[in-house]
């Protein structure tokens, strides 16, 4: 981690930026704090934006939680910084994601740890969750609802929302106390081996990170090379057979080196939009 | 049969509603299945809701939001063109076809609401800095009422104006500038994963995001199969480093 230039006449420098300040346990969550989150991560999709997205609803479901386990503000402080994130999971099953993460806070994990936890467990999630959610149980409710609807009966729409919803709202509530027992179960485990099970989280975090920025990030050119009756396409006969995805990567770095130069997201997001709509006009994008 | 002023707002309200259930709250009551019988009833005649919900669900079904790409708007499809078809008597498929103009514009509309909310988290940075937990609550509720205000305009006009003079508004939209936007919406994440790399990434960590990628660009794996295999990597590190560290006990203990 490359260290700030004022930090060492702050405090914090004997702490380091990654570890919390108070390092005894939280409070206890009780069955109404996980309720409350698990009611709270309706919202995950609240404030959804192309950069970040779900990070600051996520971040809305942890929150009364996340005050109740950081009694010292800067930690509280330290806490909502990392959530703010990049996050993309699944809405259905987000509740088993923030349960552990919720027990890995209150045992005061350094917020990398907690961080790369979050990415490694959730961002795999997306698959797992359209597959039973939006390919298995929405066309199953789906399909007896509107055989019955065609038949000019109400009880489609009755039997569909109910059916639906007692799958989702059982497995909403379900993982999220599950997952925060799991966790704190788990926590005597991690914090005997603090170290070696960050570094662990850390290289599964890394390696999907690395996934993600192939999948998530789309950016390919228009761009054509005529050379007298041969047309070259740059995207589908010279890029994508040499390195699939190296236009995102290629931005993906640009924007890691330019925020490690102190860009802020926001500098970053008007280049990004200004690139993107002057190469439409130009035809390149 | 004419829609009344009040009916067309109620329509609008709810769109407003269905339109946050489909990214929030997620109880699909958003589906043409209920929503039909919903518009029947507002209309006055619950009979055709019931029985267009029934068709256009069959139409919709199987378009999802999934993994952050929009299907063309179940929403406005379906309270447009149930409204339309039941004031009408057209048939529920023609119907769709006058609803689909808007089911596009309003996807548009919320790839550029996306893109325009990406601002708000710098915002969002500093309220976390500050702990401000009112702040970051603020800004949810917000996005929700705008996003909902959207669909509940996008339902209303159309409604309450007709189809035609609406389909104008819908034209005259710049093209060229909704695709750009949609071109940013699609980079944008990169400037998510810069932001945590920054906190996350060291050297050590370098060949594990090439293998991550290399999985996804190359071998087009499913993310999950990538997680399994990260995993098994992270699980032989772990169980290796057990040996060596012995040497240097006394340390550990102290530390425990």
């Amino acid at each position: 981690m490359g260290s700030s230039k004022n930090s060492k006449l702050n405090s914090e420098s004997i702490v380091g930026e990654d570890e919390y300040q108070d390092q005894s346990i939280g409070t206890e969550l009780t069955r109404t704090d996980i309720n409350k989150m698990a009611w709270r991560s309706l919202l995950l999709q609240a404030s959804f934006n192309y950069e970040r997205m779900q990070a600051a609803g996520w971040l809305y479901g942890l929150l009364p939680a996340l005050n109740k386990i950081h009694t010292n503000k800067e930690d509280l402080s330290k806490a909502m910084k990392g959530h703010m994130g990049f996050l993309n999971t699944h809405p259905f099953l987000v509740t088993f994601v923030m349960g552990i993460i919720l027990a890995m806070e209150r045992s005061k994990q350094n917020v990398s740890s907690i961080q790369s936890t979050k990415i490694a467990i959730g961002a795999p999630m997306g698959g797992v969750g359209d597959a039973m959610f939006w390919l298995t149980l929405l066309p199953i409710c789906g399909g007896i609802g509107a055989d019955l609807a065609l038949n000019g009966s109400i009880m489609g729409a009755v039997v569909f929302f109910l059916l639906f919803n007692v799958v989702h709202f059982s497995l909403r509530f379900g993982l999220a106390h599950y997952a925060y027992r799991m966790g704190v179960s788990a926590i005597p485990i991690i914090k005997a081996n603090t170290k070696k099970v960050a570094h662990a989280a850390s290289i599964v975090g890394m390696t999907v990170i690395g996934a993600l920025v192939a999948t998530y990030v789309n950016l390919s050119t228009t761009l054509e090379i005529t050379a007298g009756d041969a047309v070259v396409k740059i995207q589908a006969d010279v890029i994508d057979k040499l390195m699939p995805a190296f236009l995102p990567l290629l931005y993906t770095l640009t924007m890691f080196a330019l925020v490690k130069r102190g860009w802020s997201p926001v500098r970053l997001i008007v280049l990004t939009v200004t690139l993107a709509v002057v190469g439409k006009f130009a035809g390149f994008l | 049969m004419e829609i009344s002023l009040l009916q067309a707002f109620m329509l609008g309200i709810l769109a407003f509603i269905a339109g946050l259930d489909l990214f929030n709250g997620l109880t699909h009551m958003h589906r043409p299945v209920v929503l039909g019988p919903i518009v029947g009833f507002i209309l006055g005649d619950l009979q055709t809701g019931i029985l267009v919900g029934g068709t256009l669900e069959l139409v919709w079904m199987g378009l999802a939001p999934l993994a952050g790409a929009q299907p063309p708007n179940v929403i406005i499809g379906t309270v447009v063109g149930a409204a339309f078809a039941i004031s009408t008597g057209v048939s529920a498929d023609v119907a769709v076809g006058i609803a689909v103009p808007f089911a596009v514009a309003v996807q548009m509309g919320i790839t550029f609401l996306f893109s325009a909310m990406a601002p708000m988290m710098s915002k969002c940075d500093r309220m976390a800095e500050n702990a401000d937990i009112k702040g970051i609550e603020k800004v949810n509720y917000m996005a929700l009422l705008v996003l909902g205000s959207f669909y509940f305009l996008w339902a209303f006009l159309p409604i309450h104006f007709g189809a035609e003079h609406a389909g104008a508004m819908v034209e005259a939209l710049p093209e060229t500038l909704i695709d750009g936007l949609g071109v940013a919406g699609g980079i944008m994440p990169a400037i998510g994963f810069a932001v945590l790399m920054k906190i996350m990434m060291k050297n050590a960590y370098i060949p594990y995001f090439i293998l991550g990628f290399v999985g996804a660009a190359w071998l087009e794996l499913p993310i999950l199969a990538i997680a399994g295999a990260a995993l098994a990597m992270a699980l032989i590190d772990f169980m290796k480093k057990s040996e060596p560290v012995q040497i240097k006990n006394e340390e550990a203990e102290d530390g425990i």
